[in-house]
């Protein structure tokens, strides 16, 4: 049983989905099977292939058909032409075979959340599987349904099966698997005899540690200056976000530092537990360009607008609009035709360029940051950060986001973490395995 | 063809076309601001059946307002239950303009008893524009119509300016293309776009009224006979802009009017049966081919 662990990104989902047919691998060499039966290739096919010479995958999202009966979605997951009460009855030998028990006749939407899960394993085995790719399938499950499930993947490969386990839970791999790979940025950072590791030793290998990066980090003074953010979790002391300082989040997707950054742009209400003070005019800068930094088909000049929206007049001059859109097109280098096209027209890094123009024109106080630099290259990455140091030296207080530690780290003044929904601080000389290790929740004092 | 006729096809191509060109132009208001207003039918009999009891009870323009209100009172229903609900956009419009049929029916009955067809209601009569209705032809096609019309074709700029001109239109059409981009730039989605819905339930609740009061003089059950999903198509072939839904609305406004002209002409190859259908034909073709280029607003009958 293989474990494969790695961040978001790292490229877990996309290696079990070349091996299951679904991607097409710029190179590299497909093996399937054993001394009996070796079929070894560049490619597969498709998902059939995959499953003509064994392989079965459990995606990371459901993807039995809720208005189906047990027996419709595992003949149409493994091919079969039998329908009917015909289907039912391989189902149910099927089911037997594996020792998984469902009924076959049950409506799949009536089934629980932990026998929707059996049945996407038996789908995944139904075509006589040896080899079972497993993509994060306990993110759904709470714990003893985890445990039923670890029970049935034990039982496949005492079977004589081999299971890939895709996770980021650390706890998972100790608990399940013999033989464990890391993988951070696509290519295997770690790999080996789960026993020979222990989760510090992984955690460093899933977020890296690259000294070197640490000096590029702007040293200055600001702790005399005037407070723009208080985060204050209850019975906690605050922590003060001040002007020209930029202050990073890192956290794991799904720890709470969106709704914590959209709270604080205004955007959100508040979570739960934390009292936030914003003292100043924000600039927010959302994570996702296309659906919600920007619409698409609206003009440079009517989403030039809509990044002002609150100090737009009633009545809307255009003219104004335009020549406030042309601004930031010559002043941050946006290579468009001009600012009546449609923004879906830019590329990803003139889009951003202008995002960013549009937020930092009116020389907000705050700047909130969620992933700017996302699917940019170098320059325009360059570019971002540029323009994200300039405000702060101009004196705004910039908090940034990326799920990208090294970026992070190379932009930040102080350092937030955030795990489970708790904020903490750590020392700006922290090193990458201590920040790691907060962010998977390793390290958190008891409160 | 003889030019008093020519005329006459002219004049009820304008006025059949009224009433489809207020309800579409609500509706383009409501789409543009990602609402699918199926209940836009049901704001139209709305309208009438308010239109027919406040005309009786205070006159004519009496019947405007409260049809107006009568209209927008079945959009509230829509925008509470898809809008603030988030229910499902093309049922609760379905439900709005089925309960519309039926609570009319009842009302009406109520109202006017089972007589009905008998029913006359003081209308708005054909005022002349001074001048302009000597023109020839032009003049008493177009200028000599009720005041319906003429608020019609000034409401199209009017429209025109709300949706492209002020804040409250570029709130509803980010509301309509990107409700997610909309609500991080600060748009509350939800408010706009119950205004949106509510604006074109007013509006299509004086095309029903516009349809008792210059067009049939009376009211009976289930009298918008599908005007309302007719303006629907328009807003497509009018690609949801004001002007366009104007134009289409003439167009479907001469397919109606065409079967005037055939029967004062005494033309009989068509059955007369095909001529009544042919607008609910031509929407249907209108639908079917897309007309081109035409883009709904990206998160039409989309809930946020």
């Amino acid at each position: 049983m293989h474990a494969l662990l790695g961040e978001n990104g790292a490229g877990k989902t996309t290696l079990m989905r070349i091996a299951y047919g679904l991607e097409i691998p710029d190179r590299g060499e497909i093996e399937v099977g054993s001394e009996s039966r070796t079929a070894s290739r560049e490619r597969l096919a498709s998902p059939r292939e995959a499953r003509a010479l064994g392989i079965g995958m459990v995606h990371q999202h459901f993807t039995s058909i809720p208005a189906f009966t047990v027996a419709e979605n595992v003949a149409l997951a493994a091919g079969w032409r039998e329908t009917g009460r015909r289907a039912m009855s391989r189902a149910r030998e099927v089911i037997d075979r594996l020792g998984l028990p469902l009924d076959p006749g049950a409506v799949t939407r009536d089934l629980s959340v932990q026998l929707r899960q059996r049945l996407e394993i038996v789908q995944a085995l139904a075509a006589e599987a040896r080899v079972l790719l497993l993509d994060e399938p306990t993110a759904v499950l709470a714990p003893p349904e985890v445990a039923e499930l670890v029970n049935v993947i034990r039982r496949f490969a005492a079977q004589g099966g081999a299971v890939v386990l895709i996770t980021h839970k650390l706890r998972e791999v100790a608990l399940v698997a013999d033989r464990v790979t890391v993988l951070r940025d696509g290519r295997v950072a770690l790999t080996g005899s789960v026993g020979a590791f222990d989760p510090r030793a992984l955690s460093a290998a899933m977020i890296g540690d690259d000294p070197a990066l640490a000096e590029t980090r702007r040293v200055s003074d600001t702790a005399e200056h005037e407070p723009r953010i208080s985060i204050a979790p209850a019975d906690q002391e605050p922590i003060v976000l001040r002007a020209g300082e930029i202050v990073g989040v890192a956290a794991v997707e799904g720890n709470g530092q969106r709704e914590l950054l959209r709270a604080i742009a205004g955007v959100d209400s508040s979570p739960p537990g934390l009292s936030l003070t914003v003292s100043g005019s924000v600039a927010f800068i959302p994570e996702d360009r296309t659906t919600e930094a920007l619409i698409g088909e609206f003009t440079l000049v009517e989403n030039q607008a809509l990044g002002h929206l609150d100090r737009l007049p009633r009545w809307l001059d255009w003219g104004a609009i335009a020549r406030d859109a042309d601004a930031v097109i010559r002043d941050h280098d946006v290579r468009t035709t001009g600012s009546a096209v449609a923004a879906a027209t830019l590329s990803g890094g003139n889009q951003q360029k202008f995002v960013l123009g549009r937020a930092l024109g009116r020389d907000p106080e705050i700047v909130i940051a969620e992933n700017p630099t996302r699917g940019l290259d170098i320059r325009a990455t360059g570019a971002v950060h540029g323009r994200l140091r300039e405000a702060a030296g101009r004196g705004a207080c910039v908090l940034v986001h990326s799920s990208d530690l090294d970026e992070v780290i190379a932009l930040a003044d102080r350092l937030l973490v955030m795990h489970a929904g708790v904020l903490q601080e750590l020392p700006r000389v922290a090193s990458r395995s201590a920040i790691g290790d907060a962010m998977l929740g390793l390290s958190r004092e008891p409160r | 063809m003889d030019l008093e006729l020519l005329i006459a096809f002219g004049a009820a191509t304008v006025r059949v076309a009224t009433p489809l060109a207020l309800a579409a132009l609500g509706e383009a208001i409501s789409e543009r601001g990602g609402v699918l207003n199926l209940g836009i039918e049901g704001s139209m009999l709305a309208g009438a059946l308010g239109a027919a009891i406040g005309a009786i009870a205070g006159g004519p323009w009496a019947g405007v307002a409260l049809g107006m209100a009568a209209g927008m009172s079945a959009a509230m229903v829509l925008a509470l239950a898809a809008v603030v609900g988030r229910a499902d956009q093309i049922i609760s419009g379905t439900a709005v303009t089925l309960g519309a049929i039926g609570l009319t029916g009842m009302i009406a009955q109520q109202a006017f008893g089972t007589a009905g067809a008998g029913l006359a209601v003081p209308t708005l009569a054909p005022v002349g524009v001074p001048l302009l209705e000597q023109v020839p032809v032009l003049g008493p096609i177009v200028f000599r119509q009720s005041p319906l019309t003429y608020l019609t074709v000034a409401l199209v700029p009017v429209v025109a300016w709300l949706l492209f001109r002020t804040r409250f239109g570029l709130e509803l059409r980010a509301a309509g293309e990107a409700p997610l981009g909309a609500a991080a730039a600060g748009v509350r989605v939800r408010m706009v776009r119950s205004l949106g819905v509510l604006a074109g339930g007013a509006l299509a609740g004086i095309g029903g009224a516009s349809l008792v009061l210059a067009q049939v003089g009376t009211f009976t059950e289930r009298m918008t006979a599908g005007r309302g999903f007719i303006a629907i198509a328009i807003v497509v072939l009018g690609r949801w802009h004001p002007v366009g839904a104007l134009l289409a609305a003439l167009l479907f406004g001469a397919a109606t009017a065409l079967q005037f002209l055939f029967q004062a002409s005494g033309i009989t190859v068509v059955p007369y049966q095909v001529l009544l259908a042919l607008p609910y034909l031509l929407a249907l073709a209108v639908l079917a081919t897309a007309v081109g280029r035409a883009r709904a607003p990206a998160a039409l009958a989309r809930n946020e």
